[in-house]
């Protein structure tokens, strides 16, 4: 089917090189001679997931006290600024990631930077209670001061009962952060901010052998700390539908429909993530198709895997059009995901998914930060390896397979429903 | 030699802009100008179409994204199910862009289908039908959107902020209602796009590897002549009429955070101040670790985040701080920015802190220019503004020589604080 001309861009890899230290820190390094610049993204496993259930947003937190320096460099941006570079964090219910962009001949002061935080942090009290104000502010922001801004919020503790997958990253509640003090912060620090168990990817106009050497030079004697052994509630299969219905100041209704799937690297994840594209990846999907233009129910009406680690959820997400009724919404989504489980997807929708994801694999390639991060997550899943293999997992998919999966999936019973209506005036 | 204890610290190297220069370009045979951005390590391009078609040519407001939007809900050849469908096989990316100067299509494809891709980007331009039936869907959808937006405090205080410097009438400070969406019709989508959407209005950047190879398929598909007769239209003279400085406040019930935003008249980018103004408003409010970040957030925890802008429109300059906070801290941020501020009117910067801000800038323009798409997309403003093909060079050569004497001079000169208009949205 594919003839000469594409192989070319079918064979494009990233190549790196790997490396694990003695205390235990894994290392990938992609050189990329494209740019005049380098990135350290270190990436820790422990996320939200890894929280109390009575202390939750803790990682979140936590992340943010990673920026307020330490006893060697009281200002952690000033040596990223005079550098030339920039940095930032985020936080999910799986990881935690930094990273640090800074021109190539710089790439030392970063691995200071970072060895200097996982050697050990200035928890002063002061230090903790100004961040936990900080995350308040971030929450209302975020969550609270946006129309539609809870839904996942919502979402989560409805479909997950004991998997800590039933918070968001940014907590159960926001009373829990206001809880947390040095103490905690300390713990979560010394129990999870360790050489075994980070991850150290570096990409860019960098030499890999000197990477590798400086890595040694900086975090080779931080002491390995204890590997930290994951052991989490599994989730129970749902066996009956749940539904939440809540009134908010919103000009109009929003339908949320969350389907159980596999974890990040069994097999539905590539043949949903494939067929949730066909779905509603774009705009001659059937979803923006179906039910936006033909049957005008909703304004949009999107689909997506969570893609988390552990097992994850399908989310339907859509807005319907004002005087539209929810129920009737939902019914439409309904039979569409039914006719996926029924009758196979064709020969063309397959066919369009594969070109998308090709050429949306190469977009994500034209930045060395993100190849860095993509490198570090692919290596938590279980194999730096797998940003190149992955590709074969989507290209493979069948038309057999989507259709199994789907039957496995949408079923009424395995479905946590939001309808989110708008207050009555 | 042991590291935890008594390592030296790493040198660094002081950051340079690096390679700042304009791209080439050239000119196809009916004049349109194609910029060339090349290097890449990856084989997909993207390139991008401009008209000078954005709100500032609006004879009937929203007209301009309006028709931007329409672009690929149908052709004269091809239904909105077919065309989208044509363009999603291809697997290219196609996303639209309309704002207050400009307007058009950007595209991000794989070089093998750039025939393809170059033919549909043409026939999306070129031959919109405008159907009745999608543009209802579509004002809908955008009519949806508007009140959402209506429910955020960030938002109304924009709008007000605007009107305030501006003017109602000024497109620039016009205010929406939904009535401006209710009342469009294709036929005034039509009127728009006939007048600006050819190719004496236009230009085309490219960006990848080896970006020249797309200009055979470009020169295919975008060799239209303009039409004869067609006068490209000239920016109206806009009038702005700037409102007494003073408080205005705008309620939004129930929400648990107030937008503040201050702002004032600044200057345009012909004002040879302008950079070195880049340069003092991100000392106030450009980055993490600024006067008011440090202050606001780090210091005070009022918020989680706060910044500085010194921006420009065609012909009015404006400098404006903004901030998201909750109800209880609005009167006491106020009074922190004010204090910000006038510490900056009276004290220089040390040499610390503007080594600091000179080499963070420094390594922004680096990234601004680190790679091809990055590069496309800094260029524009440029081009958009007539900003000058050294602007980026010369910004550079500001960062690298403005002093804190100079720093302090322009907050002097600049951030007249008694002439703001301070915007409190949120709840009352």
């Amino acid at each position: 089917m594919f003839i000469l001309v594409s192989l070319p861009y079918f064979a494009f890899m990233i190549r790196f090189e790997r490396h694990t230290l003695a205390n235990g820190l894994r290392m990938t390094v992609h050189r990329d001679e494209g740019t005049p610049m380098a990135t350290t993204d270190i990436l820790y496993d422990a996320g939200a997931r890894d929280e109390d259930p009575g202390a939750t947003g803790f990682a979140h937190l936590f992340e943010h006290l990673m920026f307020e320096g330490t006893p060697r460099i009281p200002f952690f941006d000033v040596p990223v600024m005079m550098a030339g570079g920039e940095n930032n964090a985020f936080t999910n219910n799986d990881i935690t990631n930094y990273y640090i962009t800074l021109p190539a001949n710089n790439l030392e002061t970063a691995f200071w930077l970072e060895s200097d935080r996982m050697r050990g942090l200035d928890l002063h009290e002061e230090r903790v209670n100004n961040q936990k104000s900080v995350v308040t502010e971030e929450f209302r922001q975020r969550y609270l001061n946006q129309p539609y801004g809870d839904l996942l919020l919502l979402l989560r503790p409805l479909a997950y009962r004991i998997h800590p997958y039933r918070w968001s990253a940014i907590g159960m509640d926001i009373s829990h952060i206001e809880r947390a003090d040095s103490a905690s912060a300390r713990r979560f620090y010394d129990r999870f901010y360790t050489p075994s168990n980070a991850i150290l990817s570096v990409a860019g106009n960098v030499d890999p052998d000197k990477v590798f050497t400086l890595a040694e030079k900086w975090f080779g004697e931080i002491p390995a700390g204890v590997k930290h052994s994951r052991s989490l509630p599994v989730e129970p299969e749902q066996d009956e539908r749940r539904e939440l219905t809540v009134h908010r100041p919103v000009p109009s209704a929003h339908l949320t429909m969350a389907f159980h799937t596999g974890a990040r690297i069994s097999r539905d994840f590539y043949v949903l993530d494939l067929l949730t594209d066909i779905l509603a990846g774009c705009d001659s999907a059937r979803f923006p198709s179906i039910l936006v233009r033909k049957k005008e129910l909703f304004s949009d009406a999107d689909i997506y895997i969570s893609g988390e680690a552990d097992p994850g959820l399908v989310i339907f997400s859509g807005r319907l059009k004002d005087g539209v009724d929810i129920r009737k919404a939902e019914e439409a989504v309904t039979d569409e995901l039914r006719r996926v489980a029924d009758d196979r997807v064709s020969v063309a929708e397959l066919e369009k998914a594969r070109n998308r994801y090709e050429s949306h694999r190469l977009m994500s390639y034209m930045n060395a930060a993100n190849k860095a991060f993509n490198l570090a997550y692919h290596e938590v899943l279980g194999d730096a390896a797998g940003i190149n293999t992955e590709k074969e997992q989507y290209m493979s998919v069948t038309e057999e397979e989507i259709t199994a999966a789907s039957q496995l999936t949408f079923r009424p019973e395995n479905c946590s429903v939001i309808h989110y209506l708008p207050e009555k005036r | 030699m042991k590291v935890t204890d008594g390592y030296r610290v790493p040198e660094i190297i002081t950051p340079s802009a690096g390679d700042t220069s304009f791209p080439a370009m050239v000119r196809l045979g009916n004049g349109v100008p194609v910029y060339f951005v090349g290097n890449g390590t990856v084989d997909i391009m993207r390139i991008e179409f401009v008209f000078r078609a954005g709100q500032v040519m609006e004879d009937v407001h929203l007209a301009a994204s309006s028709a931007n939007a329409m672009l690929t809900e149908g052709t004269m050849s091809h239904d909105a199910a077919t065309i989208n469908d044509l363009i999603d096989s291809t697997g290219a990316a196609l996303s639209h862009t309309a704002d207050k100067e400009t307007a058009g299509l950007v595209t991000v494809t794989l070089t093998r289908k750039l025939d393809e891709v170059m033919a549909l980007a043409a026939e999306v331009l070129f031959r919109p039908s405008f159907p009745d039936n999608e543009f209802r869907m579509l004002t809908d959808k955008r009519v949806q959107a508007f009140l959402t937006g209506r429910q955020r405090t960030s938002v109304i205080a924009r709008e007000a902020f605007y009107e305030s410097l501006c003017g109602a009438m000024n497109p620039y400070g016009r205010i929406t209602s939904e009535n401006d969406y209710r009342s469009l019709t294709t036929g005034d989508l039509r009127t728009f796009h006939e007048k600006h959407y050819r190719t004496g209005n236009m230009y085309i950047t490219v960006a990848g590897m080896e970006p020249e190879r797309a200009l055979p398929f470009i020169d295919k598909h975008f060799s239209e002549k303009v039409r004869e007769g067609w006068i490209r239209p000239e920016v109206p003279p806009l009038s702005y009429e700037t409102a007494k400085p003073g408080t205005i406040f705008r309620e939004i019930t129930n929400s648990v955070q107030s937008t503040v935003r201050i702002g004032w008249k600044g200057i345009t980018r012909n004002n040879p101040d302008y950079q070195g103004l880049q340069v003092a408003t991100m000392i106030l409010g450009g980055y993490f670790g600024s006067r008011l970040m440090r202050k606001i957030r780090e210091e005070k925890g009022y918020t989680y985040g706060i910044q500085a802008v010194a921006g420009a429109f065609r012909s009015l300059g404006y400098i404006t701080i903004m901030t998201d906070v909750a109800n209880e801290y609005r009167d006491a941020t106020l009074s922190e920015i004010r204090k910000e501020i006038d510490k900056l009117r009276k004290e220089e910067v040390s040499s610390e802190e503007m080594a600091l801000v000179r080499n963070h800038l420094m390594g922004e323009i680096a990234r601004m220019f680190d790679g091809p798409f990055s590069v496309a997309e800094a260029i524009r403003g440029v081009i958009d503004y007539e900003a000058g093909e050294d602007y980026y060079t010369r910004f550079a050569e500001t960062v690298k020589t403005i002093t804190p004497v100079k720093i302090k001079e322009l907050f002097s000169t600049y951030f007249n604080i008694d002439e703001a208009f301070e915007i409190i949205a949120g709840a009352r």
